[in-house]
């Protein structure tokens, strides 16, 4: 882990050094944008409620609030942040989504270190956002019980360039990473979203994006998550690791002829565990392969260049998901997938109505209902 | 369900077609970030992964504070950000 930390800290080092004489650099009274005691503060976020109708349940419930505070203390400093208030589970459950501190040392990096969004595929904590997504539900994988972590705490390298007219933009970080989980129920999981580490073993994560056409259009995107250590310290799955990749794909374009604008979302994550001897409740032992992967492929088409204004808000989008859990897992068991389509009503660029219809193996039909208002 | 991959599958290659055709026609202007104008790069980065607001949306504080949470969060070049944050607080402030 040393290799890793080392050239890290290094790297810190020298671009604090000359982060810092750039802030001194800004404190000319010629152009500074933002001044000391000038914070520029702002909240932004969304709320959402859902109403679900299958044929157990007819009812209004998971109403999220999501404010995001956001500080512009200098050129170079940043501070975002978000709580998250969620009803989903019967009781009102506040937790922090991210608290991240940025350094813009120059315009190819920023460091940055908190809890933050990790960049591990696109879908969590970008595409799977209240106003983002088209549906209310999460891809089969995709949320929580899925593939990959909504939060680390840690801290990490990002930034973005081009070359000739394509872009590329990376990410680079080290975190506490996920804890394995070893009792009966859930062994061979993963809590995700920890606040503190277990071990002294660090996540290494990233993700490198590519837009190799010229308008920017399309986005291609490798991530990769491994931690050596998982396991709680002192056991005997402290040594158990943990692998995880995902390839992401977004296109946004306009056709022309249909006077819409379309989108095309996909993802698959893989996660591949070591071998380790779990007990059941009886204190039996058992193992399995622990190697879940998961997919999503979303569609959606607005005709947003025509003049009537009812048609030019609504949207169509369709989304299908598989889920592969290992089969012989206590909390595994079929391969699972489920098929959406959704017809969205746009209030406002980050407010709209989602009419939903969910077909997913193994549950009962449903209707989802949603409204999410941006502010 | 079978049926709704397969409805979903034809759909998808459709869908495909177009892209490429979308894709190819795209290709044949090449031009670097910083020969862009902020509208070409707000009408490309923005509505990459949501509706691109418009420059009435918010103040010129505000869209300062929204470039850099915006840079954070979807790692666009510094120039795109500059370019974009000084479009839409010059047209709509």
């Amino acid at each position: 882990m040393n290799k890793i930390f080392l050239p890290l800290l290094l790297l810190l080092s020298c671009n604090l050094l000359q982060a810092q004489e750039k802030i001194d650099n800004n404190q000319s009274p010629a152009a500074p944008s933002t001044k000391d005691g000038q914070n520029k503060f702002a909240i932004f976020g969304n709320a959402e409620m859902t109403f679900l109708s299958d044929k157990n349940n007819v009812q209004f419930g998971e109403v999220n609030f999501k404010p995001i505070f956001l500080w512009r203390i200098s050129d170079n400093l940043f501070v975002e942040a978000e709580p998250e208030f969620e009803t989903g589970g019967g009781s009102l459950d506040i937790g922090l989504e991210y608290a991240n501190m940025c350094l813009f040392v120059n315009d190819y990096l920023t460091l940055h270190a908190g809890r933050f969004l990790p960049k591990f595929g696109a879908y969590r904590g970008r595409m799977g956002e209240g106003f983002i997504n088209r549906f209310p539900t999460d891809p089969v994988g995709f949320g929580d019980g899925g593939i990959g972590a909504m939060n680390e705490v840690g801290m990490g390298a990002q930034g973005g360039f081009g070359i000739g007219d394509v872009k590329f933009n990376y990410d680079l970080y080290v975190s506490n990473g996920p804890i394995l989980l070893t009792d009966p129920e859930n062994a061979g999981q993963f809590e995700y979203e920890g606040y503190v580490g277990n071990n002294k073993g660090k996540a290494v994560g990233g993700r490198v994006g590519f837009l190799p056409l010229t308008n920017s259009s399309l986005e291609i995107g490798y991530s990769f998550q491994n931690k050596k250590k998982t396991g709680d310290a002192g056991s005997p799955y402290e040594n158990v690791g943990l692998h995880m990749q995902a390839v992401d794909f977004n296109y946004f374009g306009h056709i022309t002829p249909m006077l819409s604008d379309v989108r095309l979302i996909a993802e698959y994550k893989y996660q591949k565990v070591d071998k380790a001897t779990y007990f059941d409740a009886g204190g039996s032992p058992f193992t399995f392969d622990n190697s879940p992967s998961a997919y999503y492929v979303t569609g959606a088409i607005r005709p947003v260049h025509v003049h009537n204004l009812f048609v030019h808000n609504l949207e169509i989008a369709g989304r299908y998901s598989q889920f592969k859990r290992p089969a012989d897992a206590p909390w595994g068991g079929d391969d699972t997938h489920q098929f959406a389509v959704s017809l969205d009503y746009w209030l406002k660029w980050n407010s709209l109505v989602k009419l939903t219809y969910q077909d997913q193996k193994d549950e009962p039909k449903a209707f989802y209902a949603q409204v999410v208002f941006g502010f | 369900m079978k049926k709704y991959f397969i409805v979903f599958s034809v759909l998808l290659l459709a869908f495909s077609i177009c892209m490429t055709v979308m894709t190819i026609t795209s290709c044949a202007v090449s031009q670097k970030v910083k020969d862009k104008t902020g509208t070409q790069l707000w009408g490309e980065n923005c509505g990459r992964c949501h509706n691109a607001p418009g420059p009435g949306e918010f103040s010129a504080t505000n869209w300062d504070i929204i470039g850099r949470h915006m840079r954070v969060r979807t790692n666009i070049t510094a120039t795109e950000e500059k370019k974009i944050i000084e479009y839409l607080k010059n047209t709509g402030n």
